[in-house]
This record gives C-alpha cells, sequence and structure tokens, in this order.
C-alpha cells in the first residue's frame, strides 16, 4: 500500500514537472510569438486566447517537436503535428465525407483557437462555413426547396443539417441593436458590451438575477419583458450537442417534419450562451421547457410545430367549443321544438 | 299553397367573394392543425406541402378580402350601411334578433328580420360580420404575412412584441375564425327550409315564404 501511495506521488510529480515544463516552454514561445510586429502576421499567437484552448495545455512543443533551443537562428523550419495524430477518429471520419477533397482540418480550424462546439456561438459555427460558402448566396440556393431559408439559414448552424450531429438544443445568445441605429439589426452582443450593461460587472447577472448558474422560467420571463429598457433580446439556435465532422447532405433533414414534428417533448432542453472575456462562450443550463412558454419565455423563438405552448392550446379549444355550444345547443332545441314549427307552416 | 317571395340579395362578385373565402377558410383550418400539431395530424403527405397550402390559402383569402373591400367601397357603395349597425339597430333590433334566435324561433314564429338587397343582414349578423370583417381576417391576414417573412420583418415583428406574441394572436385568432365557422354553417340553416339561406348565396336570389308585411311587395332586385 506504502508503495502504491509513492508510485502515485511519482507520477503525480512527473506529470507536474512536465506539465510545468510545456508550460514554460510555450511561455517561451509566446514571449516572441505573441508580437507581429516580431514574428510576422502569419506566425503571431493571440495568448489571451490560444491560453483558454485545450492545445494550451499541451503546450508549444507537443505539436511542434522540432523546435529547438538553437530557433530561430538554427534557420530550421519548426515542424507540425498532423491533427490525425490526435484526432484520429475524426480523421477517419472526414475522410469519409466528400468534403475532405475541398478543405484540410486547417481551413475551418485555427489550432491555435480551438473551441469546443458548447464553447462556440451557433454564429461563429455558421462562420467558419462561410469562408467558402457565403451565407446569403446559401441562402439563395436553399430558397429552391426550403420555405424561409434566410430564417433557417440565420437560426441554425449548417453542420444541423449537413452532418449527422446529433442532441439538437435550443441555445439562447444575448443580442443587441448597435447603439446608433434605432431600427437596425440585432447582432450578438459581444463580453465588453454586455459587461457594460451589467450592474456589478458579471454579465451572468443580466439574466441570472439570484446568481446560481441556472436560469428559471422568472428570469427569462423578466428579462424578456424588461427588454425596452436594457434594449437586449434573446435570440435563439437550434444547435447540436454532439459534432461530427461527416459532411453529406443527409435525405432526412429535407424532410420538415425531421425537425418540426419532433413534437414539444424534444425542445424541452435549452442553455443560455455568454461570451467570456476571451471570445469563447460559456453556458448556463435553462429551466426545462422554458422554450415552449406561451409568450415571454422566448419572445423571439418558435419553432413552428414543435415549440407550440400547451396554454394557449387550451385556450384556443375553449374557443372552438364556444363555437360549437351555437350548433350543438341550439341544435339540440331546435331539434325537440320541430312540431312547434311545423304546426305553423301548415 | 304558399307563395314565394323573391330578392336578390347577394350579387356575382360577393357570391365569388364568399365561395373563395369559404374554401381558403376551411384549407386554412385543415392544414393549419397539421402544422401545429404534425405529430398527431397527418391529412396531407407531408409537412411541407402542408405549409405551402396554408401559405398559398393564405394569400387566397387575403386577396379575397381584398375583392371584398373594393367591391362593397368603390362599386356596390354601401360598406357602412350594410355592416354597421345603426342607433335602432343597436338599441332594439339586436334584442329583438336575440330573442327570436332564443325564444321566439322555437315556438314557430317568424324572423323577424325581412332582408332586402339594402338591407340584407339582421342586426346581429351585422355586429358579427363587422367584427369578423374588419377586425378578425384582416388581423389573422396580417399576423399571417408577417409569419411568413419573418426575417425581412424581424424588426417590425420585434416592434409588435416578438414571434411568440405574432404566433399567439395568430392562433387565437384562427380559433375564433374556426368558432364563428361552425356558428355560421348551423345559422345558414336557419331558413325556412334547411338550406333556404345557403341557396342565395349560389344563385344570389333568396326566397322567402309570403307574411302579411310583404305580401303586397315586388320582387326586388338591385342587379337585374
Amino acid at each position: 500500500m506504502r508503495s502504491f501511495r509513492l508510485l502515485l506521488c511519482c507520477g503525480l510529480l512527473l506529470g507536474l514537472t512536465a506539465f510545468a515544463a510545456f508550460a514554460a516552454a510555450s511561455d517561451d514561445c509566446l514571449a516572441c510569438h505573441s508580437d507581429s510586429a516580431t514574428v510576422g502576421k502569419a506566425f503571431a499567437i493571440n495568448p489571451a486566447i490560444f491560453d483558454t484552448t485545450v492545445h494550451a495545455q499541451l503546450g508549444c512543443p507537443s505539436c511542434h517537436t522540432s523546435v529547438g533551443a538553437g530557433h530561430p537562428d538554427d534557420g530550421l523550419p519548426p515542424s507540425k503535428a498532423s491533427c490525425q495524430e490526435c484526432h484520429a477518429e475524426v480523421a477517419k471520419e472526414y475522410a469519409a465525407s466528400s468534403h475532405h477533397q475541398n478543405a484540410a482540418c486547417s481551413d475551418c480550424h485555427n489550432p491555435h483557437q480551438v473551441r469546443g462546439p458548447t464553447e462556440v456561438s451557433g454564429a461563429d459555427m455558421n462562420r467558419t462555413c462561410s469562408g467558402c460558402h457565403e451565407l446569403a448566396a446559401m441562402a439563395t440556393t436553399h430558397t429552391t426547396w426550403l420555405p424561409q431559408a434566410d430564417l433557417h439559414i440565420g437560426m441554425l448552424p449548417c453542420i444541423s443539417c449537413h452532418t449527422a450531429s446529433k442532441e439538437n438544443v435550443i441555445t439562447l445568445y444575448i443580442i443587441k441593436r448597435p447603439a446608433a441605429a434605432r431600427f437596425g439589426r440585432f447582432e450578438l452582443a459581444g463580453y465588453n458590451e454586455l459587461k457594460a450593461l451589467a450592474s456589478h460587472g458579471k454579465i451572468e447577472g443580466l439574466i441570472d438575477g439570484n446568481e446560481d448558474n441556472y436560469i428559471s422560467l422568472a428570469e427569462l420571463r423578466l428579462f424578456n419583458s424588461d427588454q425596452e429598457r436594457t434594449g437586449l433580446r434573446l435570440q435563439g439556435m437550434m444547435t447540436p450537442e454532439t459534432v461530427t465532422h461527416n459532411f453529406q447532405i443527409l435525405a432526412n433533414r429535407r424532410d420538415c417534419s425531421f425537425c418540426h414534428a419532433s413534437g414539444p417533448a424534444a425542445r424541452q432542453t435549452s442553455y443560455l450562451s455568454l461570451a467570456t472575456s476571451d471570445g469563447s462562450y460559456r453556458r448556463l443550463p435553462v429551466e426545462r421547457g422554458a422554450v415552449l412558454d406561451a409568450l415571454y419565455g422566448t419572445p423571439d423563438f418558435y419553432m413552428v410545430g414543435s415549440t407550440r405552448s400547451t396554454a394557449l392550446n387550451y385556450i384556443g379549444a375553449v374557443i372552438i367549443a364556444g363555437g360549437l355550444v351555437v350548433p350543438i345547443g341550439h341544435g339540440t332545441l331546435r331539434f325537440l321544438t320541430r312540431r312547434n314549427r311545423a304546426n305553423k307552416e301548415d | 299553397m304558399n307563395s314565394q317571395h323573391r330578392v336578390y340579395l347577394q350579387p356575382t362578385p360577393v357570391r365569388i367573394w364568399h365561395w373563395l373565402n369559404a374554401f381558403g377558410i376551411v384549407t386554412l383550418i385543415v392544414t393549419g392543425v397539421q402544422i401545429r400539431f404534425p405529430e398527431y395530424v397527418v391529412i396531407f403527405a407531408s409537412y411541407k406541402s402542408a405549409i405551402m397550402l396554408h401559405n398559398t390559402a393564405g394569400l387566397v383569402v387575403a386577396a379575397s378580402f381584398s375583392l371584398w373591400f373594393f367591391y362593397y367601397s368603390f362599386i356596390a357603395r354601401n360598406m357602412l350601411k350594410t355592416y354597421v349597425p345603426n342607433e335602432d339597430e343597436l338599441r332594439h333590433g339586436i334584442l329583438r334578433q336575440a330573442k327570436f334566435y332564443l325564444l321566439t324561433y322555437f315556438l314557430g314564429w317568424p324572423n323577424p328580420h325581412h332582408p332586402t338587397p339594402e338591407n340584407k343582414f339582421n342586426p346581429m349578423q351585422k355586429s358579427a360580420y363587422l367584427a369578423i370583417m374588419f377586425v378578425l381576417v384582416p388581423l389573422v391576414s396580417l399576423t399571417g404575412l408577417l409569419l411568413t417573412n419573418v426575417e425581412p420583418l424581424r424588426n417590425l415583428i420585434i416592434l409588435i412584441g416578438g414571434l411568440k406574441i405574432l404566433v399567439g394572436v395568430h392562433f387565437l385568432l384562427a380559433c375564433c375564425l374556426c368558432a364563428f365557422l361552425f356558428t355560421h354553417v348551423y345559422l345558414a340553416t336557419l331558413g325556412h327550409t334547411a338550406f333556404a339561406y345557403i341557396k342565395p348565396m349560389w344563385t344570389g336570389w333568396e326566397e322567402e315564404p309570403e307574411t302579411e308585411q310583404n305580401a303586397h311587395d315586388e320582387p326586388v332586385s338591385n342587379h337585374r
């Protein structure tokens, strides 16, 4: 038992030493590579973004193994690890899709700015695609078969339909109208804009009033009914939880019922996604079913067929039943008194 | 043998408008049910076809509303007289007509209202059609037009209060129209025969049994 503890301590120490060594090495690299004037724009890295990525934890030497003490005076070009060395499964999946002939990993992903799928906004996901597939042109292409194509392309990451990504949830982002434009278009609000509006400097507090990192329906309603004052609104997007790289055109995504007939039960899960200082996004869970609230849960997000409000259904049923009162009630009395009218006609 | 009193009540443009509306509204209701409850109601082959049909029927009803508005405003020029109850109708007419529907009809008494081309709706009809044609149909059409153009009209939708409010208003107004439809069809069978009020909407002519009041009247027409 004692020897096991000793072994564990040694292992931990080794790990920490290695991590410290890589971190120190990264710091050495960034001392030059954070300054574009020194290394040039193509080799400059923004440490504020890089430091928060998973790749930063590995350290620069993990991928650039050939860089030695003589760099850059030795004149040797630094080696680069291929993505598939670590991401073999993803690479295999991507190689099987038709997309791999058109773009390499680095055409879509900057290894020094990598984020997980839940750490980026839906707009960021589509910005990656729009590097080649201009969004306005894509909206036009989709109008040949997709009703309100511009709306769909604005509210859905492309990968929701063009990969077999799974477990779609509703993600809410804070949007803001530019101060100078009274009737301008609402845009995704950046971290600094939101920080300026937050009373205690914590942007979560704009919605999460009790700061419990959980957005209740009451908090959502309060935020939405106060938007006249704050000028902020929520934009909903349907985003995938599990992302795949098998890019393709899926026949079932052309069947509107794939999303629209999924029923309210499938639209219970939603998150609020907030911009952070490093440019990524942080998610807070939202009370289940909030997207289905009749009016003030998510005033600007509605998926026909899937996010209908049960309360409105009941009110509608009462109205229709009211319309049936006359035919049924009057009709019954009419039938019972039919002899009175027959006698008058005689 | 009962003699008949004939009145030319429904001119051709009104009849075209009415049946366009009827066909359009029934289509809107049926497709609307599938659009709102797609996992339970599958009447049309695909969800998309229900949406496309709903949008097309909506445009037909909006166009037929424009036809109605144009006809009564600029050709017949009797919109206010036809659809807005006057003081006497508000004070006494509505009560008189309600009394007929709720009591004297069952006793076999005649309808107190005798339609003429100038005054074809009874006071209750006038009030109902006023609400339907000047509030319900324009609002359901406008909300529908906004809902089919969400992205281009996003700012206008935000001004109204958001997409959810728009959808809610559209849905509840549609339920009101559906409720009206049941009442409307039933009341259309309350003539001296079940088809007495339905036939004129097809032929234009209403036939009333002779009463003391109209026994000496000549057949009336404003479109011969």
